[in-house]
């Protein structure tokens, strides 16, 4: 009974940690539209942020190497600090992302009679899974450096595309296209 | 309306096929054809202008063209590792000034590389490109310092 009591403690610290995180995330993220600055979390020319390239060069370890080897320790670290940066903006893009994806999945199931509860316990359950992988990685990357959360990225993208892949195979096809229009809407926003 | 729309495409394309065979071929490294194709823009405006190529399609058409072997080329350059960069700068630096430590000094200063990213370009991968190129320059000069100091070093002392 204790050892359930613990376990079930820790479950809901390390969800009250993910929470924290990922509305800090999103607060900063405004923070920064708010400040003119323009670093969103919008895509590359278009490219997806759950595509690996950009996350690979990103957290690709032999970059900080290299630099650590050639340059001061300032540089060094200066360099660090921003693939840092970069690596939390780049995690807050995905996690912006996938969030977008649920909203706009409740949206359109909402009120919705041919819903199947298997398949939203599902979705609710790989939501939670990726919130969780997503704010250990977001606490590794500020914590270790993005070199460290390398292998953690590869697992947190799949959860990713698996969460997207659920949310379209859920949506009866009818309210697909109302999510593509709702999507498409808010790009034309962004 | 479908068919204007598929032709403007294959044009742009054409276009865009001209440019990389007829002139981007003929420049040595990604940086240097990203710095050939950000001078094509205006400042104000974000259009690019080629007058031979404007001539041979139309201004919009060459306009689309450039715009899209500037997104190839600096999603390339992006992509690379901090050492590929490195070697960039040290090809481009040869080319087009005396040495890669000159250029190392003066873009250190003057900061050229940050009106290369294209307008389309997302905040993430201007900052990335940013930081690798401060990198690389980093690394150079540092490389520069160390040419100075170790021939210094291997003199006998007093």
């Amino acid at each position: 009974m204790s050892v359930l009591s613990y376990l079930l403690l820790a479950v809901v610290t390390i969800l009250n940690i993910c929470l924290f995180l990922s509305r800090r995330g999103e607060r900063g993220e405004f923070d920064r539209e708010e400040d003119g600055t323009g670093h969103g979390t919008s895509v590359l020319f278009g490219w997806d942020p759950l595509n690996s390239e950009l996350s690979a060069r990103i957290f690709d370890p032999e970059d900080a190497d290299f630099v650590a080897s050639e340059t001061s320790r300032g540089d060094a670290r200066q360099f660090r600090q921003e693939r840092t940066a970069l690596a939390l903006d780049w995690l807050r893009a995905v996690r912006g992302q996938v969030n977008q994806s649920i909203r706009a999945h409740v949206r359109a199931v909402r009120g919705n009679a041919g819903l199947r509860p298997a398949d939203e316990v599902r979705l609710g359950f790989e939501f939670l899974l990726f919130q969780l992988a997503s704010g250990i990685l977001h606490l590794v990357i500020w914590a270790c450096g993005p070199p460290r959360a390398a292998k953690l990225v590869g697992y947190s993208l799949e959860l990713a595309g698996q969460l997207r892949k659920v949310t379209e195979d859920v949506l009866p096809a009818g309210r697909q296209v109302a999510v593509e229009l709702l999507e498409r809407e808010q790009e034309r926003k962004n | 309306m479908r068919m204007h729309g598929e032709l403007k495409h294959e044009d742009v394309e054409a276009a865009r096929r001209d440019l990389a065979d007829r002139t981007l071929a003929t420049i040595r490294g990604d940086l240097a054809r990203l710095i050939y194709l950000a001078s094509m823009r205006d400042y104000n405006t974000g259009e690019y202008h080629h007058e031979g190529l404007a001539y041979m399609f139309t201004e919009s058409v060459a306009g689309k063209a450039i715009a899209a072997c500037h997104r190839d080329v600096f999603r390339r350059l992006i992509l690379c590792s901090v050492k590929e960069l490195v070697e960039q700068l040290e090809l481009y630096g040869s080319t087009n000034c005396s040495s890669s430590s000159e250029l190392a000094r003066i873009w250190a200063k003057l900061q050229p590389y940050r009106v290369t990213v294209p307008l389309e370009c997302s905040p993430l991968a201007g900052r990335l490109f940013l930081s690798n190129i401060k990198a690389a320059l980093a690394i150079l000069q540092s490389r520069q310092l160390r040419a100075h100091w170790e021939p210094l070093s291997a003199l006998p002392g007093p």
